[in-house]
């Protein structure tokens, strides 16, 4: 089985996370799910891809760190997180949580907490290509 | 020698992704951003993050070693 926690540069496959994160335990009564996507427009302007720069040594970690910080704080049987580098075409994915729990509610909290936490903690920039040229982007609230 | 990475918009900005600089001893965070900053205050004007050995530093006063990694970063974007 895959790690839990990855960084890729290829797309993923959601079903196969929420596959493995399922069968990792039969007690699960709810899983939630994040996937974040690559929009083909920012503030006005057309979006061709996003191009996205980290520093490797931290946010694999870091993002292990949020893993854990999530299983522990809403008491989650499980939780995968997949974040891609490189080069994602406009309406591609970019990042996808899954959060396994014995009720919905967690699970649903869990995935905002971690999606929210990854934006501030780990170490990821992305830019924006557009006819008019490059822009990295500035980060949202 | 201590290594300072730089990563997305800040390394665009300084032009390179990698600066080293000479190690002495008592050397702290702080002095490393000191003696970049005037170089490059475009790319440190976005400096909001810092990290050491691949861990957040928060304290400037935090004393590096040899050979240490020290990076300056920019808000994350990630996600």
């Amino acid at each position: 089985m895959r790690d839990a926690v990855r960084i890729v540069l290829e797309d993923f496959s959601q079903d196969e996370e929420i596959r493995a994160l399922q069968a990792s335990s039969k007690r699960m009564g709810g899983i939630a799910t994040f996937l974040g996507c690559a929009r083909d427009f920012s503030e006005g302007r057309e979006v061709s891809e996003i191009r996205f720069d980290s520093y490797d040594r931290m946010a694999l970690p870091e993002m292990q760190k949020l893993r854990q910080e999530a299983i522990e704080r809403f008491a989650l049987i499980d939780a995968r997180i997949v974040h891609r580098l490189g080069v994602v075409k406009a309406g591609d994915s970019i990042v996808f949580i899954a959060a396994g729990a014995e009720h919905r509610a967690p699970a649903l909290e869990a995935c905002r907490w971690i999606i929210d936490a990854l934006k501030e903690r780990v170490p990821i920039w992305k830019k924006e290509i557009t006819p008019q040229g490059e822009a990295w982007v500035t980060p949202h609230p | 020698m201590v290594t300072v990475l730089f990563f997305g918009p800040v390394a665009d900005r300084v032009g390179v992704g990698r600066l080293d600089v000479e190690f002495h001893a008592g050397m702290c965070l702080q002095d490393v951003f000191s003696g970049l900053q005037p170089q490059y205050p475009e790319a440190f004007g976005l400096v909001s993050l810092a990290a050491v050995n691949g861990a957040h530093a928060t304290d400037m006063s935090l004393t590096l070693t040899d050979n240490c990694e020290v990076v300056f970063m920019s808000k994350f974007s990630g996600g």
